[in-house]
């Protein structure tokens, strides 16, 4: 197994790491704070970051420091920082370990960026179902107010930044940043269309930076070691950095891999995870970047793991969550999983997304229940088409990705089950039940 | 050729042409006046006779009193008045609906406007009144109508259609607002 | 100056049109108005884009994806393409999603015939769909009695939702539910409880949300339509009554059309079948010996009218007469009537329902400031940055006011000061006080004191403009001596509030640029109610906003044509104007006009003329639609009054109180069955069109006077009304402003300098002084006849579908209150005072002051003997909406009542 130099998960790794305020100190935690403070501007804060090449980690991949340059710097009223906690994709599990295990890496990226942008209140909108993050993340919160990292005057210097802990309430889409944003004003979480972006109008209307909770971890080690070294790290120029990727699926290993980016999907499977679960079974498909990308085959399997290249082979980074799937998997059945999900999350108000999540499922469901038609999966691509694109937020790109990925590489697959259903064609009258 | 005509003229064979369907009928005679009433036409496959309302085979008005044969109606012989089925809301049903015969051009388009089939033409086609007020024809007298001119009745269905959902179906098992 | 033309324009070319608009504009207003009509659902000019259903996606050159029109703004050069292929796709795919789960029961949906959903599909669709699934299904979870849902048909276009909060500020309404099962819900299962405006009918795209008042009674293709102005209050909605076959279907408002630009209120849009019930009058009636009426004809009828007027006015002389008309007539009609008192009958003594109230505000404007209507609009309350509310509960009493307000604060961010009696609290009906940035909860007694503490806190702040120290010294001074007799001791004893609460408001309402105040029925209809006026335009002088464009005072009238009555002469103290009774030069004028004499006499307002009437000085009456019987307390002795005249004509749509005791009743049209004018609140004339034919043998009132007046022999006829209009037209300079929007007229510069110099000398002591109450804390509450949002006067109480809203009045009181009391809702209590002691039943409301009781006026036959009457010195306006009782919960049931 090669060893790659960790910089996310290498305080929690160390034997007897439990993440409190004295560990993350014994580390060098909050040392890059205290740096800032003694004398470098927000402006140069921004610029480091911008230097590192540091992209978002949530799944659109825009460089942070960019982001950061967004915010209107002579804003009169308040600016917010929220970070996105709120890790629902399936197949991904890292922000979960970077919460549970470290809190105060995060906190400490928080107050940074808190200061780069000017924002003097911080959001963490972690998911609903992460009690035990939240408690944790609480309990940090408190350790660090009382040492005086977080709160008024952080270490004596002006520099105001409360952080608070907001828990979302079940709804996949809050992790899309504009229905974050209304989810954590008291509304219903549904994505504003935009422009205006959250830069200049998110919460309550105010410049707002919406963050990954591992884009947020990884800006102490930045300012810490300087733009030069993160930049060097990775697949230079467009994707610096290490990544951790939620590895899981039919592999031996499953579990988080903090590696730099540019290693390719065969190193990361057969060298870190271990291989396939079977030795006997060959690899049938991999999700290279949780339930929103599209399939990849085995043919993928050297294809590099950074930003460029996975878009160039037609899906995409996203969130880091590499679903692997091995031989005798049937991928009908597997779009049809994750179409269940997309069905249950469209928050319902798009009508492409809303109206066509219900339809491809239960078109699917109804190819699965070998009552398919043979002009059915033209159909279904045609509605992917008219879905994609035609939404406000990337909910509509997500939902029809794995539809159509399965339809370019397994389309045979389909056709096999619409086969099965000239044969025992059900008697007229009969249909599927679904329930919603 | 002048030889030919000639011979023509003089044969009267033109006459004995024009007078052959006349010879023909004089051999073969047949009366063509029907004796009505005593003697009726056959009717036509697709004959528009008399409009009339139809029932499903539990014997419900098929109309949901929607009003299109209404609009459909070229010379305004329909008027439908429609409304809430009492005790089962938001149930649609015609009320009243009144058909002015004297009016009818037996168009058709009224039939091919309802959308649940609820109107039919049958074969009747006896109906001279000494009083015209008598064609002015209310509910009941259609149904009856419809009742006796097609006997065997549609089968209803909960749904019309299986992709139109609840198409005037009422919700029976909600109880109405108390009052 | 082209420079700055370019400036303020945009380049736009939409489907190779181009055309210039003012920056800011979205694409698909811009298309609208080339030419280009972009298809919709979500999108409404009312409410902030959503860009939801995704219908609206255009083609942007330079924009790699579609966008939709609807959110996005104008830039320069922009070239928009609607008609290409791939926006048509688009569209297409849009229709054929939405249309995969709607049920298609078009045949047996209210909307089919005016549906947004049908007309795209006709349009842009195949059809034949391919969604051969199951639709979904909403299992239906209750049935309302007024608006219906019918969720399967939903679109999700979240109109309802937003205009529900963004426009009426109820928020009754929400979705609920995800991806294809939202649905549109009230938040638990019950009917919709809620202002009931109807909003959501309106703006609903397709059938989901239907009235259910005239749920299956018609195909939009078979109404006829009338464009009139709505009678349920001084805002002045225009309304558009659909008929089909002489039969009230249905009311709806346009948007962009009248003054309301097409929002109702649940008087407006459920209130229509008043004028339809059952009771009403079909034919003329006069009373037998025995006391019965039989049904007569009209030329009897008014034969024998005219032949005792006629007989009176010989034996008795013309001031025997008196004539009273309600404001809910039109101008038309209230201007005849005057005509035919004051030329046939040749006596001054008219007067109409604008003396409960409004005619307070009308005197202390002609007297400030010259004027006898606003001088501001709807559009200036929109756009004003400070707002007073002094002594209004708008949002029940006046809604479309309301709304503009609710406007300005929530839309324009303005800052609003309310001065009432409601606490700030939500319930499910809106509450204007909830939006003000200061609310100054008082007690609905002292609103001249809130009044008084806020000009006070002014003065001691030193925030009068300086200007006016050197305009008018004296009157600032006396004024400044004037507030400061009353010391904040005793503001804070009556109000409970102290200095510091005005301290804010005082600020935010001088440092303003575009200040309104509206002053509602609290300040007109209570005890010095003109002289509160009064001090509110002192306020505005003061600060130096009065006279300002934009700045102003408005009061706010409680019947349609309140302003009208006032205008047209109706009144006791004014010819049509209205000038004064003694203007000589307005006098000459009108005599030219009529060719007549105007009579010389003094006139006498409702309540004198009812003092003539009992001790016999007043012989007849004439009544034209008003309900004296029902509206006075006991104490006015209206009962005796009337019993004691000789002859009693009444002309009413319904056999009210009053006319059970005319000698002749004559029916009357109600305004759906007239043409005409109404004046509304703001002064904007508006059209007023026959909607349907009169009911049995009624006939508009105005014809009723003109043939009266032939049969009397001093003929005035008139073709049709607006043969009357154009004689009012002549008879006002200046009158006759129609049109969409008023033209408010300015303030009179002389005048105002008169009262800054001499006028305010007169009362300015009374007006600013305050005299203690040594009312020793009690057990008694405040009982308050208020006006609920779902009634207008007695009027309202016929129509079916506001009485499944409200049908009977309960007493409002706090929970405090009920508390202490031990009452809980639903008791049955018994209300009494010195003046005698009523039934009825308790529903808390948490919106209610403390130790206040509101009772709505429009159900208080029970409760009318409790309150008290007081007569204005100098207005003569009956003060009879406030009174001491005590409340003692009743242990037997009220028999008879549900």
């Amino acid at each position: 197994m090669p060893q790659y130099e960790k910089i996310l998960l290498k305080n929690m790794e160390q034997p007897g790491y439990s993440g409190s305020l004295q560990d993350y100190e014994r580390t060098g935690g909050y040392q890059a704070l205290r740096k800032v403070l003694k004398g470098i501007s927000p402006a140069d804060v921004t610029d480091i970051v911008k230097n590192s090449g540091l992209r978002g980690r949530g799944g659109a991949g825009f460089p942070t420091g960019v982001k950061w340059s967004f915010v209107p710097k002579d804003h009169p009223g308040p600016k917010y920082l929220c970070c996105n906690a709120d890790e629902s994709e399936p197949g991904t599990f890292k922000d979960r370990q970077l919460m549970e295990r470290d809190p105060h890496q995060l906190l400490e990226g928080m107050v940074l960026t808190c200061y780069a942008i000017g924002a003097q209140t911080g959001y963490i909108y972690i998911r609903g179902e992460f009690r035990l993050g939240a408690t944790i993340l609480e309990r940090a919160i408190e350790e660090a107010k009382q040492a005086g990292y977080i709160g008024q005057n952080v270490l004596g210097s002006g520099l105001t930044a409360n952080i608070y802990v907001h828990a979302g309430a079940g709804a996949y889409i809050c992790g899309e940043e504009t229905a974050l944003l209304e989810s954590l004003e008291g509304k219903r979480g549904m994505p504003r269309f935009k422009p205006p972006f959250p830069a200049t109008h998110g919460l309550y209307q105010q410049p707002t930076v919406v963050n990954n909770v591992e884009t947020l971890a990884n800006i102490p080690h930045i300012v810490t070691r300087g733009a030069e070294w993160f930049a060097s790290i990775g697949a230079p120029p467009r994707s610096t950095g290490t990544r951790i990727f939620c590895l899981s699926g039919h592999v031996k290993w499953p579990g988080n891999y903090e590696v730099p980016m540019g290693i390719t999907f065969r190193e990361l499977i057969f060298e870190n995870g271990g291989g396939m679960r079977s030795d006997s079974k060959k690899l049938k498909g991999i999700i290279p970047g949780g339930a929103s990308a599209a399939f990849f085959t085995e043919e993928h399997l050297d294809v590099k793991l950074d930003f460029e290249s996975v878009a160039q082979a037609g899906s995409m980074l996203g969130s880091g969550g590499v679903t692997v799937m091995e031989e005798g998997t049937s991928m009908v059945w597997a779009a049809m999983r994750l179409m269940e999900f997309f069905y249950h999350e469209s928050c319902g108000k798009c009508t492409p997304c809303r109206e066509g999540s219900s339809w491809l499922l239960q078109t699917l469901q109804r190819i699965w229940a070998r009552r398919g038609r043979a002009e059915d999966l033209d159909m279904l691509l045609d509605l992917c088409k008219n879905i994609e694109g035609r939404t406000i937020c990337a909910f509509g790109d997500a939902e029809v990705a794995p539809v159509v990925s399965t339809l370019r590489y397994w389309r045979n697959e389909y056709e096999e089950l619409i086969r099965e259903a000239e044969v025992t064609r059900p008697a007229k009258g009969e249909i599927p039940v679904f329930t919603h | 050729m002048k030889f030919r005509d000639w011979i023509k003229t003089i044969t009267f064979y033109e006459i004995l042409l024009g007078m052959k369907e006349t010879i023909k009928h004089l051999v073969h005679y047949k009366p063509i006046t029907l004796q009505y009433p005593h003697e009726k036409k056959p009717l036509a496959e697709n004959y528009r006779g008399m409009l009339a309302l139809l029932r499903y085979d539990d014997g419900t008005e098929k109309c949901v009193g929607c009003d299109l044969c209404e609009a459909a109606c070229p010379s305004r012989v329909i008027r439908v008045i429609s409304t809430e089925v009492p005790g089962e809301p938001t149930k649609r049903y015609a009320k009243e609906y009144y058909m002015d015969m004297t009016r009818c051009l037996f168009c058709g388009l009224c039939v091919q406007a309802c959308p649940v089939d609820a109107l039919g033409m049958t074969r009747e086609y006896e109906w001279a009144v000494y009083d015209k007020r008598k064609l002015h024809l209310n509910k009941e007298q259609l149904l009856a109508i419809g009742d006796r001119a097609f006997p065997v009745r549609e089968k209803q269905l909960e749904f019309q259609h299986p992709n139109v959902a609840y198409f005037n179906v009422s919700f029976k098992d909600i109880p109405e607002k108390a009052n | 100056m082209a420079n700055q033309e370019s400036d303020k324009f945009v380049t736009i070319t939409v489907d190779g049109i181009t055309a210039r608009v003012p920056p800011g504009t979205l694409v698909i207003e811009a298309a609208r108005q080339i030419g280009v009509m972009i298809p919709h659902f979500c999108y409404h000019p009312k409410l902030a884009p959503d860009a939801n259903c995704r219908m609206c996606l255009v083609e942007i050159e330079k924009i790699p994806k579609l966008q939709t029109s609807c959110s996005t703004p104008v830039a320069e050069g922009m070239v928009v393409k609607s008609s290409v292929p791939n926006v048509e796709e688009a569209r297409k795919s849009v229709l054929e999603f939405i249309l995969a789960n709607h049920p298609l029961d078009c045949p047996v949906c209210d909307q089919g015939g005016r549906c947004d959903l049908q007309d795209f599909s006709h349009e842009y669709t195949p059809t034949t769909g391919r969604f051969k699934e199951l639709k979904r299904i909403f299992p239906k979870e209750y049935f309302s009695p007024l608006i219906e849902t019918q969720m399967n048909r939903c679109i999700q276009c979240l109109r309802c939702v937003r205009y529900c909060d963004q426009v009426m500020d109820v928020q009754a309404l929400a979705p609920s539910g995800r991806g294809t099962m939202t649905e549109i819900k009230h938040f638990s299962i019950h009917e919709l409880d809620c202002e009931f405006c109807g909003g959501c009918v309106q703006i609903c795209p397709v059938g989901a949300i239907t009235s259910r008042l005239s749920m299956y009674d018609f195909r939009p293709w078979m109404l006829k339509r009338a464009d009139t102005i709505c009678t349920y209050c001084g805002d002045g909605c225009q309304i558009t009554i659909q008929t089909k076959d002489n039969e009230l279907i249905e009311v709806n408002s346009t948007h962009g059309a009248g003054r309301n630009n097409g929002d109702l209120c649940p008087r407006g849009y459920f209130g229509y079948h008043a004028s339809v019930h059952a009771d009403r009058l079909n034919h003329p009636l006069i009373r037998q010996q025995d006391g019965t009426y039989a049904e007569v004809t009209w030329e009897d009828a008014l034969e024998l009218i005219a032949e005792r007027f006629s007989q009176i006015k010989l034996a008795h002389g013309a001031d025997a007469f008196g004539g009273l008309i309600t404001s809910r007539c039109t101008n038309e009609e209230l201007y005849l009537f005057q005509k035919f008192m004051r030329v046939v009958l040749g006596t001054n003594r008219i007067d109409s329902s604008a003396r409960y109230g409004h005619i307070n505000g009308i005197q202390a404007l002609r007297r400030v400031q010259g004027t006898h209507r606003w001088t501001v609009t709807y559009e200036d309350i929109v756009a004003a940055d400070t707002l007073l509310l002094v002594g209004t509960n708008i949002t029940e009493t006046n809604p479309i006011t309301g709304l503009k307000v609710k406007e300005a604060v929530k839309k324009q961010g303005a800052a609003l000061i309310t001065i009432e009696s409601l606490l700030p609290i939500r319930g499910t009906i809106s509450n204007i006080t909830t939006l003000a940035s200061h609310h100054v909860p008082v007690h609905p007694d002292y609103f001249g004191l809130a009044v008084l503490g806020l000009i006070k806190s002014v003065l001691e702040q030193g925030l009068a403009t300086a200007s006016l120290s050197e305009r008018a010294p004296t009157f600032v001074q006396s004024i400044r001596s004037a507030v400061g007799k009353v010391p904040w001791e005793t503001v804070e004893r009556h109000l409970g509030l102290g200095r510091d609460t005005f301290v804010e408001a005082a600020r935010t309402f001088s440092q303003a640029k575009r200040v309104i105040i509206l002053a509602g029925q609290g300040v007109l209809r209570a005890p010095q109610g003109s002289d509160v006026v009064t001090n509110l335009l002192d306020l505005l002088i003061l600060t130096g906003h009065h006279g300002r464009p934009g700045c102003g005072l408005g009061t706010l009238a409680e019947e349609n044509n309140d302003q009208g009555a006032v205008e047209m002469g109706a009144v006791a103290e004014y010819l049509p104007g209205p000038s004064e009774l003694g203007d000589q030069t307005a006098r000459k004028n009108l005599s030219k006009i009529w060719g007549d004499e105007i009579p010389q006499s003094p006139g006498a307002t409702l309540m004198d003329m009812l003092e003539e009437a009992r001790t016999g000085r007043l012989k007849a009456m004439f009544i034209v639609g008003e309900n004296p019987v029902a509206t006075l307390p006991p104490q006015a002795k209206v009962e005796e009054s009337l019993d004691g005249l000789e002859f009693l004509v009444c002309q009413e749509l319904f056999l009210t109180e009053t006319a059970k005791r005319a000698h002749v009743v004559l029916p009357a049209c109600s305004y759906a069955e007239k043409d005409g004018t109404f004046t509304n609140t703001e002064g904007c004339v508006q059209s007023v069109r026959r909607a349907m034919e009169p009911i049995g043998e009624s006939r508009p009132d105005w014809e009723v006077f003109s043939a009266l007046s032939l049969l009397m022999g001093n003929p005035i006829e008139y073709g049709e009304a607006k043969e009357i209009f154009k004689e009012i037209r002549s008879a006002i300079s200046g009158y006759g402003l129609l049109g969409p929007s008023a033209t408010p007229p300015r303030i009179k510069d002389e005048v105002v300098d008169r009262y800054l110099q001499e006028g305010f000398k007169t009362d300015v002591e009374v007006r600013y002084a305050f005299e203690q109450e040594n009312t020793q804390p009690d057990e008694m509450l405040t009982l308050a006849s208020v006006q609920s949002l779902f009634h207008s006067g007695k009027f309202s109480t016929r129509a079916k579908g506001l009485l499944q809203i409200q049908a009977s009045g309960f007493l409002n009181v706090n929970p405090v209150d009920a508390t202490r009391l031990g009452l809980a809702d639903g008791d049955p209590v018994r209300l009494s005072n010195t003046r005698g002691e009523a039934t009825t039943k308790v529903k808390l409301l948490d919106r209610v002051p403390v130790g206040v009781a509101f009772f709505p006026e429009h159900f208080d036959q029970n409760i009318r003997g409790l309150f008290s009457l007081e007569t204005d010195p100098q207005t003569r306006v009956p003060y009879f909406k406030l009174t001491r009782v005590r409340v003692d919960r009743m242990q037997e049931e009220i028999p008879g009542k549900g």
